[in-house]
């Protein structure tokens, strides 16, 4: 510490000294002046442009522009100085000046009395340049120079960082899972900050499963401190050829802003803080990438390959179980395969037992537990359930899985032995438990309060299902709804003989007034009347029956429809009779006419 | 005539009582399962024994012996007690098999009373009575039947906790659990699985396995 303490005074001492050495020779200088330090950087680097303005600070400052450079601000500073044994107050501004290109760039003066500076910028290593032709500055000595630097480690050129891909193998073949490493390695005091995960350059190949959270370690390289990230991860190879594949890492970096040589010292003491304190280091944002490495990706063989061959790659074996070993039927089991091994796991895969005899089979699903934290070995577990469609001993077969060896550069199909299960009869389905259907189970908490058995007495029934929703039971009511159908459909047959046309048969009244006037004239005596009543009230009733006019019905006629010895005959023929010949009746043959007459109104002759 | 036609068809329906009663001696009986009912219940089976008892309740409705136990049963299950309306103790009077001849009956008299009017147009009251007796007797079986039709599509838990699945495979996730001798009503059937719905009114899935309809399955 107490070395630190003298070179900054030294320094102090120095700069102070330079001031009042120069007083006397500006004195006579414009009041506001342009310094620039330094004035040749390599490409990547910064200087520093300070204006001063001596005096009031009236004069105009233009901040200057200039094609390929940029400038910020990064401090003011106001102080009183003594030249030539005046005090003059003086103002600065300090900005940062980096090239985005390399060259040898003007910047133009401040004032008009001022003289315009120069800026050389030398190329970095495979960078383009404006001015090819100007005498390339030599490059500031490696820091890591001397000394072995561990296989695969290629510094930056200004050795504060690197970036390291390891394959463990130059061959794979198409969807492959290899297991890389990747390390940053980052030299304390010269990174500022990493910016984002590392990944490849190619983008034939892809990090499957990048950690996060990478390991963290120190290391000492080549006598230099380093902070060193590792990530482990899956690369997955999509096409097959020849590859040239690296990794990159995004890092900010501390650059220098005075050339190295002036910066050894701090180099030498390995602390920014000298740097930070005159401002000779700026943040940078660069990619740091590893040496290339070739992978040749081949392409799987199609001979040999399996049918159930759904791109699993690695080493693996194979084991299966089912549980529980015994149940009913109708029970679900699950029937497990375990894969066990490394490779890409997100390829093993099982269509399991598709369809087998007696059984009933469920699409499986897997989980999987890794051993490692990147899932590149582990075990895939898939269950399936299935369920017993009859009891007695049943067998799951075998199950298989097949996958590509890259090792042995072959397909491989690896078997389970099959496996037994003994089914019950479900308890469901069961009419009568064996053990208990005499009552002979044994006693527990429900038995005392329940009531006795019952004598089995009552009848039987082949169904529980109520018989009027059987449908040999909806026979019956059929046949006797359609026995009663028909029956009635009869009976309506035989109605419309009497029913057909109620309008020309005579009313129940109006055959009552035929008859009182009938009986009116037996009690009379006047038999001309009597028949003569007796035939109006036959008529139309006739005349319905046979379809014709009431007059038409005579006795010719009627004698033509029923002959000479039907009952409605003989009456018409009396009625001519005793309207021409003025026969008499005696009291009994009215009677006997006027119950012909009365059968056939009242409808209970059966003529 | 009327008489005729009416007694010819109840010696009818006698004899294919008798008939019908005689074509399966070994089939179910009331008394069979409430034994069985008993048996599984001693044996601490609940699902089982509830199952029972409401078979044996579908073949003798008023048992007070059945209605006992299958209280007891349900109580001791930490179940809810199933409350009957009077609709159903109405509907429920007499056994499915009773009212079934009981309705064929009321049909043959509702038949010959019409027939018997087609005939002749005397005793109408006597007919009248006979129509409305009929119809009584058909009238109860049919309420018979809407009271038993949804017992008939229900199914009893028989496992002691019975998982009721969002979908109907054994993978499906569980939505939540029912209780051992729980009636459901059964709405669907998916393979192996039955889509239940609880007396709460959720639905799910349940495996055949754990799930015994009363009206068993063909």
């Amino acid at each position: 510490m107490s070395g630190y303490i003298r070179f900054f005074r030294l320094m102090t001492a120095v700069v102070m000294g330079a001031f009042f050495a120069a007083a006397a020779a500006w004195a006579d200088d414009p009041l506001v002046y342009a310094t620039i330090q330094p004035a040749q950087i390599a490409l990547g680097e910064s200087a520093q442009f300070t204006i001063t303005n001596l005096g009031d600070g009236t004069n105009p400052i233009t901040l200057p522009v200039v094609s390929g450079l940029k400038f910020e601000i990064i401090g003011r500073t106001r102080e009183m100085q003594i030249i030539n044994g005046t005090m003059l107050p003086s103002s600065s501004i300090v900005m940062r000046v980096t090239p985005q290109i390399a060259g040898i760039f003007t910047i133009p003066a401040v004032t008009p009395k001022a003289q315009p500076l120069v800026l050389q910028v030398t190329a970095a290593p495979g960078g383009t340049s404006l001015a090819q032709a100007a005498p390339r500055a030599p490059l500031p000595p490696p820091i890591l120079s001397g000394g072995s630097i561990p296989k695969g480690v290629h510094l930056t050129e200004d050795g504060s960082a690197y970036v390291r891909l390891s394959i463990p193998k130059r061959e794979v073949y198409v969807g492959e899972s290899v297991p890389v490493d990747i390390e940053v390695g980052m030299r304390s005091g010269f990174v500022s900050s990493l910016n984002g995960l590392p990944k490849l350059t190619d983008d034939n190949f892809a990090l499957n499963n990048l950690s996060h959270q990478p390991e963290r370690a120190e290391k000492l390289i080549n006598g230099e401190q380093f902070v060193v990230f590792t990530w482990r991860s899956i690369l997955a190879v999509v096409k097959p050829g020849t590859f040239a594949l690296s990794a990159e890492a995004p890092l900010t970096v501390k650059i220098r802003t005075r050339p190295r040589r002036e910066s050894a010292l701090d180099d030498r003491f390995g602390d920014p803080f000298w740097q930070n304190l005159f401002g000779a280091t700026v943040p940078k944002d660069i990619n740091v990438t590893s040496p290339p490495q070739e992978l040749k990706v081949l392409e799987l063989p199609a001979e040999g390959r399996p049918a159930d061959f759904h791109g699993a790659i690695g080493t693996f074996s194979i084991a299966s179980d089912v549980s529980p070993a015994k149940a009913d039927v109708g029970d679900p089991l699950t029937l497990r395969m375990r894969i066990t091994g490394s490779g890409n796991f997100d390829r093993v895969d099982s269509a399991m037992l598709d369809r087998v005899d007696q059984w009933k089979t469920y699409p499986p699903k897997s989980s999987f537990n890794t051993s490692d934290p990147i899932g590149f070995s582990g075990m895939k577990t898939f269950e399936q359930p299935v369920i017993a469609s009859k009891p007695g001993a049943q067998e799951l077969p075998g199950l298989s899985f097949s996958y590509f060896d890259p090792n042995a550069r072959r397909y491989e199909t690896a078997r389970s032995a099959p496996l037994s299960v003994s089914i019950s009869p479900s308890l469901a389905d069961s009419v009568a438990p064996p053990q208990a259907a005499g009552g002979a189970g044994p006693e527990n908490g429900y038995a005392p309060g329940l009531r006795p058995d019952h004598a089995d007495t009552t009848t039987r029934s082949s169904s529980l299902m109520p018989p009027y929703l059987q449908p040999r039971f909806l026979g019956i009511p059929s046949i006797i709804v359609l026995a009663f159908a028909a029956g009635w459909a009869g009976a309506r047959r035989r109605r419309p003989l009497r029913e057909s046309e109620p309008a020309d048969r005579p009313s129940s009244r109006a055959a009552k007034r035929v008859l009182a006037q009938m009986q009116a004239a037996a009690r009379a005596g006047n038999a001309a009347v009597f028949f003569d009543l007796a035939r109006a009230a036959l008529q139309p009733w006739l005349a319905a029956r046979w379809q014709i006019e009431p007059d038409e019905v005579t006795t010719a006629e009627v004698e033509a429809r029923v002959g000479t010895q039907n009952d409605i005959h003989q009456l018409f023929a009396l009625a001519d009779e005793s309207k021409y010949s003025g026969r008499e009746l005696r009291a009994t043959d009215f009677a006997q006419w006027l119950r012909v007459v009365r059968q056939v109104l009242t409808n209970e002759s059966s003529t | 005539m009327t008489a005729r036609a009416a007694w010819l068809a109840l010696c009818l329906l006698i004899g294919a009582v008798q008939v019908h009663a005689a074509a399966d001696p070994g089939g179910y009986s009331a008394a069979d399962l409430y034994n069985l009912g008993n048996s599984y219940a001693r044996m601490g089976k609940p699902g089982m024994a509830i199952l029972n008892y409401e078979r044996a309740r579908l073949l003798s409705a008023n048992d007070p012996d059945i209605e006992a136990n299958l209280q007891y049963v349900r109580n001791s299950a930490h179940l809810t007690a199933e409350k009957r309306g009077t609709f159903d103790r109405i509907a429920r009077i007499a056994s499915p098999f009773l009212l079934s001849w009981l309705g064929a009956l009321g049909l043959g008299v509702i038949g010959a009373s019409l027939i018997g009017a087609q005939f002749s147009p005397r005793h109408r009251l006597l007919r009248a009575s006979a129509v409305l007796l009929g119809l009584s007797m058909l009238g109860l079986t049919i309420c018979n039947g809407l009271a038993i039709w949804p017992v008939l599509h229900e199914g009893v838990v028989i496992a002691a906790a019975a998982p009721v699945r969002v979908s109907p495979v054994p993978m499906g996730d569980p939505l939540f659990t029912l209780p051992e001798g729980e009636t459901v009503k059964i709405a669907a059937e998916h393979e192996s699985f039955a889509l239940i719905e609880t007396r709460a009114g959720r639905t799910g899935w349940v495996a055949h396995s754990n799930l015994a309809p009363i009206l068993p399955r063909k």
